[in-house]
């Protein structure tokens, strides 16, 4: 199953390049039930395993990265559908089939945490943190468009046909949109997480470090969320924060994960 | 087959005072064609053209010669004559835009489908002409949709429009700022205009000027003491001013763009010496386009145009083919009809002499279906090969011709 949702990840990605290098929209449709048909295989595959496990599969760091894709996936999914924004996928899918083939399939036993006594806290962080960083990976993907789209308009080469992509202000909003929303995400993650480590008992030590890097994500992703919504920094500085912001976000997603790696759900029970 | 014949004096082959002095009219044109020639004429600003069949190209020379004042070898110097498949190829390109002086320009269709208008309302294009009219609108629209010609603008409004469109999608709700009356301004807020721009201020240092404009243009005037405050509240600012220093400073550009909390701001700078500072490109979000970046712009649209001429022309080389293979079936028409004649005829015949027997009018029908059914695949082959030597062979096969004499004689 796995590999077949990398399979269709990789075909929808690459037409999707090939679409936007051609700028030919025939095969677009196609393309949009492609993409479909990936999303749906990945989201049965997890739906599969949260109902045979009773959790959801996020026990162990590669299996959160499946699920990063599926919430992504599923975010981007009324962007594809829409004639100006179609282009996105572009930018998304190839990263999201190179993610699915350093990820794991959503299957086997959720881990120890299944044991945990507070399994709703641990679904609601779970769900809410992961949907956050989906949330800020479709506004890194509208930043990459909006930077390269605005470099092309500086420099003229709008007869390039690879220039037909969405509209700066286009852009720009879904950056705005999905940036809130997903700093909403990671907010609500944060207040299940610390509740769910009160619940467990797990104390201080057994969540710092990841506690740690969480609160430096939420950080940074709340001064982008300022500056674009107080300050007015729209368009390019936003972009570069948010892409800023995901680097930070995955170095310390790899970082925890290979120097403290028992030192969140598992480590807690 | 008839042949379509075609004169163009065009820009390619005369200079202006020559081109100004060649108007064609259907009045006179068919005062010196055969009676049974169709024809049809174009008067553009770069070029005045006739296609007409039957008659030779003697009679539309003498008319030019008439027409223009020069002597024949002169007028033969500055056109080009073309007949048969190149005539209809020309015909096609020229509706088109494939011969246009700007590549690709879309106006002349517009021009060639008045132009139809006229004769078909003086009753000058029939059949041939008519076929090879709608073929030639057919050709053009087909260049439009699969080629990427249209798709690179090369005037300065459509340049404007363009960028706008690249940063804000749908300009029809953006505020587009016109500063200067002059004849580049006003041309280029014609064209935002005619694009569906809804908000069209207008700032000249003369306010009665800028009101005059902006009556004329469905717009509204502004003060030029407010440019500032003008400047805030447009998306697109296209500026073209005869002022001798720059009247747009970047600390203007800069209070501008906080007031509008940094939205997207383009300014087209179309005026020599330039009318904005070339430091109001840092600003943020404001994209500063002077005439040499659009020029560089146009340049390469040009290059892409010519690009997709290469398409263009494949297209019309199937067109054309596609109208010569109608224009041969016209042959065939008249054997077909004498083949289904023929069998009307027989089948009569048959009929008459069974009438006594049974209903001659049934008999007659029956008759008459089962020989249009054995034709059928005769006159299947014509239509697929109207060929000057099928339809000989046909003629001579079912000896149409001595029939036809008898049905005369008789």
């Amino acid at each position: 199953m796995h590999g077949l949702t990398l399979t269709l990840y990789a075909l929808a990605g690459l037409g999707f390049v090939v679409q936007l290098i051609a700028g030919n929209t025939r095969f677009l449709g196609v393309l949009r039930v492609l993409y479909l048909l990936a999303a749906s295989t990945l989201l049965s595959s997890f739906v599969a395993a949260w109902v045979s496990s009773g959790l959801p599969s996020a026990a162990t760091p590669q299996q959160a990265l499946s699920m990063l894709v599926l919430f992504s996936s599923l975010a981007l999914v009324p962007l594809v559908f829409r004639e100006r924004t179609a282009a996105l996928a572009a930018f998304f899918l190839p990263a999201a089939a190179i993610v699915l083939a350093f990820s794991a399939p959503f299957s086997g036993p959720p881990g120890p945490v299944a044991l945990a006594p507070h399994r709703m806290w641990y679904v609601l962080h779970t769900v809410s943190v992961i949907a956050g960083e989906a949330l800020l990976l479709v506004a890194s993907v509208s930043s990459g468009a909006y930077l390269l789209h605005e470099r092309m308009i500086r420099h003229g080469d709008i007869h390039l046909k690879i220039s037909r992509l969405p509209p700066l202000t286009v852009l720009d909003w879904i950056t705005a949109v999905s940036l809130a929303s997903g700093f909403c995400a990671i907010s609500a993650g944060m207040i299940t997480g610390g509740l769910w480590a009160t619940a467990t008992h797990a104390g201080l030590a057994g969540v710092a470090p990841k506690a740690v890097s969480g609160g430096i994500i939420w950080s940074v992703c709340a001064l982008c969320v300022h500056q674009r919504f107080a300050v007015g920094w729209k368009g390019r500085r936003t972009a570069i924060m948010v892409l800023f912001c995901l680097a930070l976000m995955a170095v310390l997603f790899v970082g925890m994960n290979t120097f403290f790696p028992f030192a969140h759900g598992v480590r807690l029970i | 087959m008839e042949r379509i014949r075609c004169i163009s004096v065009s820009h390619k082959s005369a200079p202006v005072d020559v081109r100004e002095r060649i108007r064609m009219d259907g009045e006179s044109l068919r005062e010196v064609l055969d009676p049974d020639a169709e024809c049809f004429w174009l008067n553009t600003c770069n070029r005045s053209e006739v296609y007409w069949t039957i008659s030779g190209p003697d009679a539309v020379y003498g008319l030019l010669c008439r027409l223009s004042g020069f002597d024949r070898a002169r007028i033969e110097a500055m056109s080009v004559y073309l007949e048969g498949r190149h005539a209809v190829s020309h015909l096609f390109s020229v509706a088109s835009g494939l011969d246009s002086m700007v590549l690709g320009e879309t106006q002349i269709l517009g021009q060639v489908k008045d132009a139809y208008r006229e004769a078909l309302a003086a009753g000058s294009t029939r059949t041939v002409l008519n076929k090879a009219l709608h073929r030639a609108f057919r050709a053009a629209k087909r260049v439009r949709t699969e080629t990427g010609i249209g798709a690179y603008p090369v005037s300065v409004a459509s340049q404007a429009v363009e960028l706008a469109e690249h940063v804000f999608g749908d300009i029809t709700g953006s505020t587009v700022l016109v500063v200067g009356a002059g004849d580049m301004a006003s041309i280029a807020a014609r064209r935002l205009r005619d694009r569906g721009v809804r908000s069209l201020r207008i700032v000249n240092r003369t306010y009665e000027t800028a009101q005059a404009l902006a009556c004329e243009l469905g717009g509204e005037a502004g003060r030029f003491e407010d440019l500032e405050r003008e400047l805030a509240s447009s998306d697109v600012v296209i500026t073209s001013t005869g002022a001798a220093r720059p009247i747009i400073t970047r600390e203007m550009v800069q209070r501008a763009m906080g007031i509008r909390r940094n939205r997207p701001l383009i300014i087209v700078d179309i005026a020599l010496p330039r009318d904005v500072d070339e430091g109001a490109k840092e600003c943020y979000n404001c994209y500063l386009y002077d005439i040499d970046a659009l020029q560089a712009i146009v340049d390469r649209h040009f290059a892409e145009r010519e690009a997709e001429a290469a398409r263009a022309m494949a297209i019309i080389e199937e067109e054309v083919a596609t109208f010569e293979r109608w224009l041969r079936s016209l042959s065939a028409q008249a054997t077909i009809r004498d083949l289904y004649a023929l069998a009307d005829a027989i089948a009569v015949e048959q009929a008459r002499e069974v009438s006594s027997k049974v209903d001659a009018t049934v008999v007659e029908q029956a008759l008459r279906t089962s020989l249009r059914r054995m034709l059928h695949r005769p006159v299947s082959f014509l239509k697929e090969h109207p060929d000057a030597r099928h339809i000989e062979y046909v003629r001579r096969i079912f000896r149409l011709d001595e029939d036809h004499e008898d049905r005369h004689k008789g």
